[in-house]
């Protein structure tokens, strides 16, 4: 699979941040790399294998549906937001 | 030309467990401070792992069961990624690959049965507030457990879609999934419409308005579309697949700015939750307590209650419910109580929580039927069960203690009709009705009405009246 720079962009502005044009080559040979890497598993025959979606073997691990008191308090995580206003996150305008 | 509407929609269901799906706060933010029911794991902080809340699973069981869906025994959660301040993770967990719900099917109260695809568990996202410059973000209802309930295009008309989210309404509340609250955005619907020309086998381009949160927008926003769309294909123009928003103020739907890019939403296994893998035991156990559905009322009473009164109980699970603890004989007169009288009380709402006993109900109708509280009365009396006061009494005891008993005793009535005729003051009505004024013997009624204190019985009165002045 190749990655153009297109690809770049297009990730890019999914995840809306600003990518300098500078970078977008370099990223790029990076993933190319990275995606060559992991290719090589595509060498093995998986046909009549069943996908890993884990790797623990775990199933069903639900907890009960009672409330518990947080470690972490209402201020102490808002704190951690780079700005707030009236209990709430701010953010740039978004739409 | 004539175009055949296709509908189909998907229905968010907010589910009533006590927690959020993947963590362990207050799940009802309503009337609740901005952020003040979250935790770190909903902030989604480097380290934190969801841990999936098991009532979830249950409440899914039966919200499939009440759509006569398969229940699959096994699913799994996946991200769905997309970038936005509402979802501080960067993707929302839902089930892309492997729905917990399976195929089924809606039976519309005609009759009309509309196919569901499938339905899955996600959470939800959080909610915005924008304003001119910024906007604020409150977390409250990020990952609040969601239903999505995916309908097959089986849908041709408003008043069908209309129907549809009616029954899935009832259907979640009924099965006790869904607190059902409209106003507070328990239930939203994303309807989807295309039209086709009349007898074409392909389906047209579709419009999907997003985000309806009452039925009656749901049947106006369909109703709007289609003419919409209609006027377009007559004018030979084509109809765009866009996403388009709603005004209930306006009536009409527009079309919403949306990215140039075709969504991709890189879909891939949750690697934090492990699969859900349900054995036919457990299912059915949870199965079990799927109490009785709309379905099951409108056979039990679909003979005996007119359909009108019976769709109407049916969008009151505490009625139906009532009413069958009631006796068959008295379904009717009861049934009339409660759309009558019950639902036009401004309290309504309040006495659905806290309903009379079906022995009380039971009496009452006796009473009405044996004449002995006349139709007024017995309203009255009904009432009185709502009363703080009197209310875990006997249905006889507040009768009596309210006078309201009637007389039925036609000697004590005949010495009560010969009082009143031999007033003066009913000498001329009683000649003007032998004259053949057949319309003053209800005066004289009313007369023998006031002198036993509204207690006697009219139909006993007048019949005595007729013998007396024949």
């Amino acid at each position: 699979m190749d990655i153009n720079r297109e690809d770049i962009k297009h990730l890019a502005d999914l995840s809306d941040f600003a990518l300098p044009e500078s970078e977008i080559d370099v990223l790029g040979r990076n993933l190319q790399d990275i995606i060559g890497y992991i290719s090589q598993l595509e060498e093995l025959d998986t046909d009549n294998i069943e996908p890993t979606y884990q790797v623990f073997e775990m199933e069903n691990v639900w907890r009960e549906d009672e409330i518990k008191s947080q470690d972490a308090s209402r201020e102490q995580l808002l704190a951690l937001t780079k700005e707030e206003k009236d209990h709430q996150i701010k953010v740039p305008k978004v739409l | 030309m004539k175009y055949i509407p296709t509908i189909g929609i998907e229905c968010h269901v907010q589910l009533a467990t006590k927690t959020k799906l993947f963590s362990e706060v207050d799940n009802d933010a309503r009337n609740k401070e901005p952020n003040s029911c979250v935790s770190p794991v909903d902030y989604a902080l480097p380290g934190m792992l969801p841990r999936l809340n098991g009532e979830a699973i249950k409440f899914a069981i039966l919200a499939g069961k009440a759509m006569n869906c398969e229940i699959n025994a096994s699913s799994r959660f996946d991200r769905k990624h997309y970038f936005y301040p509402d979802s501080p993770k960067g993707y929302q967990i839902t089930q892309f690959y492997h729905p917990i719900i399976g195929a089924g099917y809606v039976e519309l109260p005609s009759g009309t049965k509309i196919r569901i695809e499938h339905a899955h568990l996600e959470g939800d996202a959080g909610k915005l507030t924008h304003f001119d410059t910024y906007s604020l973000v409150d977390l409250n209802r990020v990952d609040t457990p969601l239903i999505e309930i995916v309908s097959m295009p089986d849908i041709h008309s408003a008043k069908d879609a209309h129907d549809y989210c009616k029954e899935l309404w009832r259907l979640m509340t009924f099965a006790g999934v869904s607190y059902g609250d409209l106003y507070n955005g328990n239930m939203r619907f994303d309807v989807n419409v295309s039209l086709a020309p009349e007898g074409s086998t392909e389906l047209g381009t579709r419009a999907e308005i997003k985000n309806l949160n009452s039925f009656r927008s749901v049947e106006r926003a369909a109703e709007y579309e289609i003419v919409r769309q209609s006027k377009l294909l007559d004018a030979g123009e084509k109809i765009i697949q866009e996403t388009r928003g709603w005004s209930d103020d306006t009536g009409k739907t527009t079309g919403q700015r949306s990215k140039e890019e075709a969504k991709d939403y890189r879909y891939m296994p949750e690697p934090d939750l492990p699969p859900v893998n349900l054995s036919a035991d457990f299912i059915q156990e949870v199965a079990e307590k799927l109490p009785l559905m709309p379905a099951d009322y409108r056979r039990k009473f679909g003979d005996s209650l007119k359909t009108e009164i019976l769709e109407i109980l049916l969008d009151y699970p505490e009625l139906i419910r009532k009413l069958s603890e009631v006796d068959e004989k008295y379904v009717v007169t009861v049934s009339n109580l409660f759309t009558s009288v019950l639902l036009a009380e401004e309290k309504s709402a309040e006495y659905l929580n806290d309903l009379p006993t079906a022995k009380q109900l039971n009496d009452l109708a006796k009473m009405n039927e044996k004449k002995e509280l006349s139709s007024t009365a017995t309203k009255e009396v009904f009432l009185h069960l709502f009363d703080p006061q009197m209310r875990r009494r006997d249905t006889e005891v507040i009768a009596k203690e309210l006078g309201l008993i009637q007389e039925n005793d036609l000697g004590a009535l005949e010495t009560i009709v010969d009082a009143v005729l031999a007033k003066p003051e009913t000498q001329e009505a009683q000649a003007d009705f032998r004259a053949g004024e057949e319309k003053v013997i209800g005066f004289l009624v009313g007369q023998v009405m006031k002198e036993s204190h509204g207690k006697a019985n009219p139909s006993a009165v007048q019949e005595i009246l007729r013998k007396k002045l024949a």
